[in-house]
């Protein structure tokens, strides 16, 4: 039977921000390499850089983890968003997300970004045959 | 730790701060059995907020991966939680082990997304204070014995003045499974 997971989060991109900025690894532990290129690569990063900790956050909800509330968890990091050839944003799931998305046999992961004035919100649904 | 420099009620205070700074609540409001999730009203943000800064004041590193991930990394996938997300039985004993009292409601079968609100100041304190105790014997860099702290809450040479290099937190979970499994088999 068709099973369908979502998640939403919605980032106080200001909070966000001086959190990110206050501590140095933040970027390094949750964001990866191609995240932080197309990031840096925007006029705005701040905006974007908020955006896709939405859809992380979103993802884990999705996945049913739960929102990041152990630490420093490194499961946002695996859960990666790249875009796409049209630009749109593409989720892709690595380490313990992966394995925790192969146990509930999900084969679509779809998310959508978006943001407004102080606030970015993201949405992920996660669908799978179980 | 061989030279007991850094107390529990130190840790206790600075978690403290590092709490009123980051979530803005009054600190006669926190205590140790009080959830950061469900009593002072935590997100995903303060979390990280709150932990960067407990290792910037004590120059630690902490787990980056939680004990479930590290669970199925050593005994196997499903070791630890089930097709559905719940948790098994034997990953419900290794947490009771790891936290004992400070985290009292865990159950087999909860879902995975239950357990960040089970987390309490306590827990976070137990937290730190396992890595603070893994303390080397000598001071990594000139081989100095002798540990000293100015301000109760950075620890280090005596001689050089090198800081204390701390095991980091994911690498003592791994050795506290591979401790626990030898002594209990679980798996
Ligand atoms: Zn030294």
């Amino acid at each position: 039977m068709m099973q369908i997971y979502q998640g939403v989060d919605i980032v106080d991109v200001v909070k966000f921000s001086k959190v990110f900025n206050a501590h140095r690894d933040f970027v390094s532990d949750i964001f990866s390499g191609k995240e932080r290129a197309y990031c840096m690569s925007k006029r705005d990063p701040s905006i974007h850089f908020a955006g896709r900790f939405a859809a992380k956050e979103a993802g884990l909800k999705a996945l049913g983890i739960g929102f990041s509330g152990r630490g420093i968890d490194h499961t946002l990091k695996e859960i990666e968003v790249i875009a796409g050839p049209s630009g749109r944003p593409e989720l892709s799931f690595s380490g313990w997300a992966k394995k925790i998305s192969r146990k509930k046999r999900i084969d679509r992961l779809t998310v959508s970004i978006s943001h407004s004035g102080n606030y970015a919100v993201a949405t992920v649904i996660l669908t799978g045959d179980k | 730790m061989s030279q007991n420099l850094i107390t529990e009620e130190k840790v206790y205070e600075e978690l403290k701060k590092a709490i009123v700074e980051t979530l803005r609540v009054d600190e006669s409001s926190i205590t140790p059995e009080s959830s950061l999730i469900n009593d002072l009203g935590a997100e995903s943000l303060d979390f990280l907020d709150i932990n960067y800064r407990l290792e910037q004041a004590f120059g630690m590193k902490m787990a980056r991966h939680f004990v479930l991930e590290h669970i199925e990394d050593m005994f196997g996938e499903g070791a630890a939680i089930d097709e559905d997300g719940r948790l098994t039985e034997k990953a419900i004993e290794l947490l009771k082990i790891r936290f004992g009292e400070n985290v009292p409601d865990l159950k087999p079968g909860m879902d995975m997304d239950e357990v960040p609100a089970l987390l309490t100041v306590k827990s976070m304190t137990q937290g730190v204070m396992d890595i603070l105790q893994s303390l080397p014997e000598k001071c990594t860099k000139c081989g100095g014995p002798e540990w000293k702290t100015e301000d109760g809450v950075k620890i280090k040479c005596a001689s050089c003045g090198e800081n204390a290099a701390f095991t980091n937190g994911d690498d003592l979970i791994k050795a506290w499974l591979t401790r626990v499994q030898e002594e209990k088999k679980i798996f």
